[in-house]
């Protein structure tokens, strides 16, 4: 049925057909057409951020936690720059996140207007597409089409700009009309023109299970190595029964914390720069790494020319363009994770790998002690996982926590892990952890911080108490910028230049929000707390005080090889 | 091996597309010789044409950059004959 519409109403009617519930926003001038219409389409409800780069990162969370499109709204200017930080890191973690913005009348645009801005020209290289809207008669097809383009293929962040004056204009509006144009799967699209010039990527999906699965049956020192395509494209049970049809063990990037179960005979771990030294080793003897939904990124490899130098490399990714990035490989396969690793699955011969999941046993070194006392993440996180059942979903945020959480906690269901992983945000713990429970109302959420990142956007708890968003936040506190001070440490003469970090009393500051809070020092306090915090109603916050100077161990230096982690801190010129 | 290649980037005749397309050459500090735009027979299609000073792995690598834009409707990669080629001033 076709009727009249503003563009504002438009854009609530698109979001809705779309099956979108939840918006993450803060409304301004050249956005208040929209927010006026937003009065009569309650569905759609809307989460009041204290800061617009809230708002992108809270519908990235929600679109990790659901694997739908997570919505954010800014008005012109600075409401629109302030979404910048959330849409690169959805950029860089292929997160399908569409945001949409204000933008000043039509005649005034170029004019240098007030709160005007060039956010199309400033997001081109973070977003995978985005719009200015020139007409109304535009608008449906382009949210449509921008709805699609976020999910489809490799996820990734979408920006609509609306001018003010657009917004009020009308046009018959026709509910569920097809998206502007047919789209063509930008990824997986055949390159033609380039008959020799693709090393590796194979004709065929077909022709590279074939190969794959014949260097499996061959190797005798295989890995298999699984990022975040495999939570996005749901693959679990195809990874799964790879490995345990042919015993190669599985590592999980950070991005992949939580595709294979911890605690299962196969796993192994976390690769990279604070991979532990066992799985380093492994990928360092491995003649065979099976890598599926990743993108070898420079802190899973260290020095790429040193990274695993006796592996044959069959490389899985929906990216066409990733195979072959970062790492030369002897098989690429295009194509979808779940897919494509159910095929391999189906014809790889069932073999063990017994002699060679001893040898990586033999690689495993005693964890050194970082933490002197009690209150360390190791026990910090058993309690956590203790008072949970193991069933919640984390979100950390960026430096030594996250990477003590993704090492420690022993994660086993799928996609409960959430993290700044490529742009290394710091800061999107907690807004992102509002989005995931909006995504999973019936699920905890914690988001563990340091006391750096924490409060760059603890302002977000007054948007928990008032959008009744019952987020638990946990805060290692070290009272440094803890992974800046480790690397003073380690690389730049123990010079912690301007690292120590001042916090404010959290106990005092929950109070003043309304909400409980506790400070824990010492182990025994743990259990009690802890569980205290994950049964209450509503968000709750728990600082642990600990150690000052502790380091992530291993590390291997940026630049470095994987065969030569730094395990203790190095003599410094002053000791 | 040759090292450098000519990239052809059919793309469609906006600015915005245009715009993605050259911002692609600066954010991947592609090394580039020569660009330039030009329409094509067909309407509503342009041609952004390059010289890669690359490998053939390395210009694949550039070219598939290019195929994920929205808006790209074909990239033609070819080695450079060096009879195309001028010499720079």
């Amino acid at each position: 049925m076709t009727e009249t519409l503003t563009g504002a109403q438009i854009l609530c009617r698109t979001l809705l057909e779309a099956g979108v519930d939840v918006i993450f926003g803060y409304p301004g001038g050249a956005i208040m057409p929209f927010y006026h219409a937003l009065g009569d389409h309650p569905a759609l409800r809307h989460i009041l951020v204290r800061h617009e780069q809230a708002a992108a990162h809270a519908a990235d969370g929600y679109a990790r936690a659901s694997g739908r499109v997570g919505v954010c709204v800014a008005t012109s200017g600075p409401g629109a720059t302030n979404l910048v930080t959330g849409l690169a890191t959805a950029h860089m973690d292929s997160s399908p996140v569409v945001a949409i913005t204000g933008q000043v009348p039509r005649a005034m645009i170029g004019r240098d207007a007030f709160q005007e801005t060039d956010i199309v020209g400033i997001t081109l290289p973070i977003t995978k597409q985005n719009y200015l809207v020139q007409d109304v008669t535009e608008l449906a097809g382009v949210v449509r089409e921008a709805l699609a383009v976020a999910q489809q293929g490799r996820p990734g962040p979408v920006l609509i700009d609306v001018p003010k004056d657009v917004q009020n204009q009308k046009t018959t509006y026709t509910p569920g009309a097809a998206a502007r144009a047919p789209l063509g799967d930008k990824n997986t699209q055949s390159l033609r023109g380039a008959p020799a010039a693709a090393p590796g990527v194979s004709a065929s999906v077909e022709d590279g299970v074939r190969e794959a699965a014949r260097l499996i049956a061959a190797a005798e020192r295989p890995l298999i190595m699984v990022g975040h395509g495999v939570i996005i494209g749901n693959a679990y049970a195809e990874v799964r029964a790879l490995a345990e049809k042919t015993g190669i063990p599985v590592i999980t990037t950070l991005l992949g914390i939580s595709a294979f179960p911890d605690g299962h005979p196969l796993f192994l771990g976390m690769p990279g720069m604070h991979g532990e030294v066992r799985v380093n080793r492994a990928i360092q003897h491995a003649d065979l790494i099976v890598g599926i939904g990743l993108r070898f990124d420079d802190r899973v490899t260290g020095n790429t020319a040193g990274f695993a130098p006796r592996a044959r490399i069959v490389h899985i990714d929906l990216d066409r363009a990733e195979i072959g990035k970062n790492v030369p490989v002897t098989v690429g396969i295009v194509g979808d994770a779940r897919d494509v690793t159910h095929r391999l699955a189906a014809v790889v011969q069932p073999r063990t790998c017994e002699r060679w999941l001893a040898e990586i046993h033999d690689f495993t070194r005693p964890r050194a002690a970082a933490f002197r006392g009690d209150l360390a993440p190791e026990t910090i996180l058993a309690s956590l996982y203790q008072a949970t059942e193991g069933r919640c979903t984390i979100v950390t945020d960026v430096g030594q926590h996250q990477m003590w959480v993704a090492k420690l906690y022993p994660y086993r269901e799928p996609n409960s892990h959430i993290t700044s992983g490529g742009l290394g945000t710091m800061g999107f713990a907690v807004p992102a952890a509002m989005g995931v429970h909006l995504a999973r109302p019936g699920e905890t959420v914690w988001a563990i911080s340091g006391d750096g990142g924490f409060q760059m956007n603890m302002a977000e708890i007054a948007t928990m108490v008032q959008e009744r968003l019952p987020v638990k936040m946990a805060i290692f506190n070290n009272g440094y910028l803890g992974m800046v001070r480790q690397w003073q440490q380690f690389f730049h003469g123990k010079r912690y230049s301007c690292t120590p970090i001042w916090s404010p009393d959290y106990v005092k500051l929950a109070e003043a929000y309304g909400i409980p809070g506790w400070r824990v020092k010492e182990a025994a306090e743990l259990p009690d707390v802890v569980a205290q915090a994950n049964d209450y109603s509503g968000p709750a916050l728990v600082e642990f005080v600990i150690e000052q100077e502790a380091n992530v161990y291993p590390m291997i230096p940026p630049g470095g090889s994987l065969s030569e982690p730094i395990e203790t801190a190095p003599a410094s010129a002053g000791d | 091996m040759p090292d450098s290649h000519t990239v052809a980037v059919l793309l469609d005749d906006a600015l915005l597309t245009l715009n993605r397309a050259v911002g692609v050459l600066r954010r991947r500090n592609v090394p580039i010789e020569r660009v330039a735009l030009r329409p094509t027979a067909t309407a509503g299609v342009s041609q952004l044409t390059f010289i890669l000073k690359a490998d053939a792995a390395t210009a694949d690598r550039v070219a598939q950059q290019f195929h994920k834009i929205v808006g790209v409707r074909d990239v033609v990669l070819a080695a450079t004959e060096e009879s195309t080629r001028e010499v720079q001033s």
